[in-house]
């Protein structure tokens, strides 16, 4: 059982860890600038782990299904449809991630 | 009472998808056995009802609490010629009304269409949030 967060607040909130190791020093972008995208992308690194857990049980699902072992379509149904939810979260989010890199990247300087 | 569950209403229509296909087996037990005379032990059938109960207290699914007898008398069916009559004719039949059974098994069929229908609508509202995204 998932519970994710609806609201997008981990994706805006800045993490301390990780950022300032990646970030020039003495560039121009400041140590105390962090990055939301990378956090984003974190984030989204890990919810692909539940969504994998998701998945792989709704397959176990349909399998005892139909080897016999459980005769309950019901809970089939259930591990389906939360599968599907969270693929489809997962893939509404990546398809966001996305498009806003490509739309920086296409920014002309 | 948390209600901040993504898949909260899933389990719930899940659950009580479960326990009406659950009732439905009791039903279907009650009309198969209408005319059991002997259900083990000598006795005829007595007719099975589903106690449903809650899961927790506040916003939950439904489980199947226990499946109880029907406490109701026997039917007596005079019937001279049987070879289980009594002395003054009559057999004992199971305490089952199909035409009761039928409107059970109405009700347990819309009880799981309603259930099914939610999971569904609930599906479909997720996914228009997830419009929102694009």
């Amino acid at each position: 059982m998932i519970n994710f967060d609806p609201n997008v607040r981990p994706l805006v909130s800045p993490a301390a860890s990780g950022w300032e190791k990646i970030a020039p020093e003495g560039g121009s972008v400041a140590p105390s600038a962090k990055s939301g995208f990378l956090n984003a992308i974190e984030a989204a690194g890990k919810y692909v782990s539940r969504v994998d857990d998701l998945q792989q049980a709704s397959d176990a699902s349909i399998q005892d299904l139909l080897t016999g072992k459980n005769n309950d379509i019901t809970s089939v149904v259930s591990a389906v449809a939360k599968a599907d939810v969270s693929f489809k979260v997962l893939v509404g989010v990546r398809n966001k991630l996305i498009e806003a890199y490509k739309q920086t990247m296409n920014m002309p300087l | 009472m948390k209600v901040d569950n993504t898949f909260g209403p899933v389990d719930i229509a899940v659950s009580g998808m479960r326990a009406q296909g659950q009732h439905m087996e009791v039903i279907s037990s009650n009309i198969a056995n209408a005319r059991t005379a002997d259900a083990g032990g000598g006795q005829p059938y007595r007719r099975l009802e589903t106690i449903l109960r809650a899961q927790t207290e506040g916003v939950s699914g439904v489980v199947v609490d226990q499946i109880v007898g029907d406490q109701s008398p026997m039917q007596r069916l005079y019937d001279p010629g049987n070879p289980q009559a009594d002395a003054s004719g009559h057999i004992t039949m199971p305490n089952v009304h199909l035409p009761a059974e039928m409107m059970n098994l109405s009700i347990a069929s819309r009880s799981y269409q309603a259930n099914a229908a939610l999971l569904r609508r609930y599906q479909r509202m997720v996914e228009t949030t997830l419009e929102l995204l694009r």
